[in-house]
């Protein structure tokens, strides 16, 4: 049985070598010592018994010069630019010849680069970044895309600031050293291929830019760009990290805004973690990345008791109250003394943390059970036919109100807190009395006409009355 | 029985006059209160009135409102005024001009828009709907049409 | 005190003979029977009328024509303005009352035959001034800008163009466009404040003065009496209290419907919206806006449309005429037949209304 095995393959092995050797133009070549000639014999196009015929045209059955590479057996000599392209193609985007091969590789290649960023043939054409003449498999250690060459392969140009100026000049050049300092980085400079590199995310021959829709980074599409090796539980066996950060994400507000509201500038994975320096913020550093967006919460919270005590105690600042990966929507409830609150987790009884916690959930939950009497309030006088859009104008400020203090929160500051707060309860206040003397407004229009139509009907009886009389006195 | 008749008479006459002229004033009373114009400016959303050139001084704004939205009016340092709605593009949240970072400046997200209403860092979406300012005299008036 | 009231009707009469009016009006009288609820019909619609003109320059104070400023001065009024509420909704109120009153004083006297001779001209200069109140009607209908105005007149507009040849230069020349939009609304402003009332004041005033020259009609039936059996009431001061005495009931009603069921101002009117469901002339209207809808796309080579224009059109013309082609009730003929038609007409009204109300 083995045997039989090793005899199969060996056939086919030997089969196209051995019809290499009736290839004219590679058995010239050879024999005139040409270097290109004894690069092919290690491509895996002459294992499948492609000859240079095959892509530069001739004939390679005649031994002689002048008709093997005339123009009218169709030698077409190095081909340049774009018909590189072309002839690489010719096999590659036609699937009959493909599977005649039993070749896996998808024919829809080349219609996916041309459409890509690289897809000019100035910029890129195959053999950029597959090599030419020493082509082999995307699987070899020896190819140029293999993954821990891949890298090496894209900086060439991506890092030469000087070249990459002719095409984007506004695109950075330290992807690759940046890359370095990722925990990808560093493992496949370990020699480890299983870490992402820059085909893994961004895709090898439809590459777009990444605000552009299509693109595997376009931050909507990032999170399962990621999730493709991190949610993959048997795939990250061995890094000891959870595989549950992409289930996370997508159920926190940031990925509920980012990928069901489409809200684009919500974060993705990279906005935290960093696209080619990737790895996990440190502790320190934590309410730096979101103080980016949430700068206000982070400067306050630079200059609460909380900051230095969790320096001290290494207690990670923003994700010991709000999470990581699932950031859901922060409640009230987080705030105060209650079971679900997170104060609670250092803060005892009697402490004075305690108290500012208490106080300042009653001071919330005061103005926002008074913000929804004054719009229920105006509801009301709505419903009952009042206009009253001025008081509704000055609603607007409340929940504003409501934002800043929820953010004044976090310097635990309870005087700051207080002065934050305490126009709310002033709006509210007016809110309250203006939809009430609109309702009262409603009730006087209904006295005021209660008294006219008294008047009115005491009139009528009295004319009545007058008309009988007169009409008597005839 | 004469008297009798001619007292019921007056009474009714009495009641006849009052109650006219009860009806009268019940009629004429809204009337003149409504002739009589409210204290509130006519409700224009067009364009309004802000103020006089010197309310404000160079590098700063402020915040006005305009139909039922707030509005920012800058006056930049070299004393042009310019106009945005002061709703941010991103929640909402009403912006305000921060004289440190020569900007219009959301405090909710951090979101920060240049000094022509256009977002240049931060989370909002789209750039601040700009307003047409005009200043007849010393006054200022602002109006929706760019 | 007197003396000086005296002496006050004395300057006056010397110059202007007023003697002689106060003589004719203290004579004047009003004939009672069993249909004489109907006289006071002429007196409501003109009650209306005057408040209508009253509570519209009330409304002219605030109110500024304009596409961007008609909603927003009318929402000024309702809510801003104190009582502007009760304004707007008395004039709103009454207006449509005011329709309803003038239809009502209409089929009282057709029914009762009280256009015939000598009464022709009262009669045309009455439906003279119900046209001219229905063009009220729909020209005030936009004024406020609200979505259901502005499609209500877009579609009702639209039936104009359905007039072969003319039909689109008159669209035009309604619209002040191809569209309905501010021009339109410029126009309908300036016929409703100052065409209208102008043509319509002395419409009024001649139908009035034929009113009192020739004083209320009699029955038919009356002429087969003897003169004794004949009752009267005296037009001042029993008529008149009466009719003070109705008017007053109405306002009173006005006033509650105004309190109770304001009028609604609506969305502001948004060209570019797609047209709300459910869009509807006034009621008035309907049951012209109605049959329009129900006619077949072609009738007799005709466009559906503009053949039940025209059959309103030749409708309307007849029943203008009619004083002239009843000659029987003007020979003391009972002419059942215009009975017949006039019952036709308001069974045809009520129930291509309701059918406009129900269907949609």
């Amino acid at each position: 049985m083995r045997q039989l095995a090793v005899l199969i393959i060996s056939l086919f092995i030997f089969i196209p070598a051995l019809s290499q050797t009736k290839d004219g133009c590679y058995n010239c070549h050879k024999d005139v010592g040409d270097k290109t000639a004894e690069l092919y014999s290690g491509d895996v196009h002459f294992k499948l018994g492609i000859s240079c015929a095959d892509c530069h045209g001739g004939d390679r059955t005649s031994d002689d010069m002048e008709i093997a590479m005339s123009k009218e057996k169709g030698f077409i000599g190095i081909p340049k630019g774009g018909k590189i392209i072309d002839v690489c193609l010719r096999c590659h985007s036609d699937d009959v010849v493909m599977k005649k091969f039993n070749s896996k590789i998808d024919v829809n290649q080349f219609k996916l680069f041309k459409a890509s960023v690289h897809g000019k043939s100035e910029i890129a054409t195959c053999v950029t970044c597959h090599s030419v003449h020493n082509i082999k498999k995307v699987s070899d250690p020896a190819s140029p895309v293999y993954p821990t060459s891949e890298v090496k392969l894209c900086s060439r140009c991506h890092s030469d600031a000087n070249y990459m100026k002719r095409f984007n000049p506004g695109l950075p050049t330290d992807q690759f050293e940046k890359y370095k300092t990722s925990v990808h980085g560093q493992r496949i400079l370990k020699g480890d291929v299983k870490v992402a590199t820059c085909s893994d995310c961004h895709s090898a021959h439809d590459i777009f830019k990444a605000n552009d829709p299509r693109s595997t980074v376009f931050a909507p599409n990032l999170p399962k760009t990621c999730a493709k090796c991190h949610s993959d539980a048997d795939y990250m066996r061995g890094y000891k990290i959870p595989t549950d950060q992409y289930e996370k994400y997508v159920q926190s507000v940031h990925g509920k805004a980012l990928l069901e509201k489409g809200d684009l500038s919500a974060p993705a994975c990279n906005d935290c973690h960093g696209n080619h320096g990737a790895v996990p913020p440190g502790v320190k550093s934590i309410s730096h990345v979101c103080g980016v967006c949430h700068a206000l919460n982070a400067e306050m919270f630079s200059r609460s008791p909380h900051a230095e005590v969790f320096e001290k105690k290494k207690i990670p600042q923003c994700e010991i109250c709000h999470g990581n990966h699932l950031i859901e929507r922060p409640t009230d409830e987080m705030l105060g003394v209650s079971t679900k609150s997170t104060c609670i987790k250092c803060h005892r009884e009697e402490e004075r943390g305690f108290e500012v916690a208490k106080q300042m959930k009653d001071m919330i939950d005061t103005l926002v059970v008074r913000a929804s009497k004054a719009r229920a309030i105006l509801d009301e006088a709505e419903f009952k036919g009042m206009d009253v859009s001025d008081a509704r104008y000055e609603m607007n400020d409340v929940p504003q109100i409501l934002i800043k203090a929820r953010t004044v929160i976090h310097t635990a500051n309870l005087d700051e807190f207080k002065e934050t707060i305490e126009p709310g309860y002033e709006i509210v206040d007016r809110v309250i009395k203006a939809g009430l003397d609109a309702i009262y407004e409603y009730y006087f229009r209904r006295w005021g006409l209660g008294i006219s139509t008294l008047i009115i009907t005491v009139l009528v009886i009295a004319l009545y009355l007058k008309i009988k009389q007169i009409e008597k006195k005839k | 029985m004469e008297n009798q008749k001619s007292s019921r008479r007056n009474f009714l006459g009495y009641i006849l006059g009052f109650g006219f002229l009860g009806w009268f004033i019940s009629v004429l009373y809204p009337i003149v209160r409504y002739i009589i114009p409210p204290k509130m400016p006519e409700a224009k959303v067009k364009s309004i009135k802000v103020g006089k050139v010197d309310d404000f001084k160079p590098g700063t704004g402020t915040i006005f409102k305009f139909g039922n939205k707030p509005g920012i009016l800058l006056r930049l340092e070299s004393g042009e005024f310019r106009a945005f709605s002061a709703v941010c593009t991103h929640l909402d949240c009403t912006v305000q001009y921060r004289g440190d970072m020569k900007a219009i400046w959301c405090a909710c997200h951090n979101g920060v828009y240049d000094l022509n209403g256009r977002n240049i860092s931060g989370p909002p979406p789209r750039p601040l709907e700009a307003f047409r300012v005009i200043v007849r005299g010393d006054e200022i008036y602002i109006s929706k049409e760019g | 005190m007197a003396k000086f009231g005296e002496k006050l009707f004395n300057w006056f009469d010397e110059r202007y003979k007023i003697r002689g009016f106060i003589e004719f009006m203290s004579h004047k009288s009003v004939p009672q029977h069993r249909h004489s609820i109907w006289y006071y019909f002429g007196g409501v619609s003109l009650f209306l009328f005057i408040i209508q003109v009253i509570t519209g320059i009330l409304l002219l104070l605030y109110y500024r024509v304009g596409e961007d400023s008609s909603y927003e001065s009318v929402q000024f009024i309702v809510s801003k303005v104190k009582f502007g509420w009760l304004i707007r909704s008395i004039y709103s109120w009454s207006a449509n009352l005011m329709i309803l009153a003038v239809f009502i004083h209409m089929f009282s006297v057709y029914f009762t035959k009280a256009y015939r001779k000598p009464r022709e001209l009262t009669w045309v200069t009455g439906f003279l001034l119900l046209t001219l109140s229905l063009t009220f009607g729909f020209s005030g209908y936009l004024l406020p800008w609200n979505e259901l105005a502005f499609f209500a007149t877009k579609v009702g507009t639209e039936i104009i163009g359905s007039i072969p040849v003319i039909g689109k230069e008159l669209l035009i020349i309604v619209r002040g466009g191809e569209d309905v939009t501010g021009a339109t609304l410029s126009r309908f402003f300036g016929l409703h404040v100052a065409i209208l009332p102008g043509i319509f004041t002395v419409i009024l005033f001649i139908h009035l003065l034929f009113v009192q020259i020739q004083g209320m009609s009699e029955p038919p039936e009356w002429e087969k009496l003897p003169p004794e059996k004949r009752k009267y009431i005296p037009f001042f001061p029993n008529f008149l209290l009466r009719d003070l005495l109705l008017w007053l009931i109405i306002l009173n009603i006005l006033a509650i419907l105004a309190v109770f069921f304001p009028w609604d101002l609506g969305k502001k009117a948004d060209p570019f919206a797609p047209a709300p469901a459910g869009i509807k002339p006034e009621w008035y209207f309907l049951f012209m806006y109605q049959t329009l809808k129900l006619l077949p796309p072609k009738v007799l080579f005709i466009e559906g449309e503009f053949f039940g224009v025209l059959v309103f059109t030749i409708a309307g013309i007849l029943w203008l005429l009619v004083p002239f082609w009843d000659v029987k009730t003007e020979k003391g003929y009972r002419n059942r037949l215009i009975n017949y038609i006039g019952l036709f007409v308001l069974i045809y009204m009520i129930t291509m209304t309701i059918l406009g109300y129900v269907l949609s």
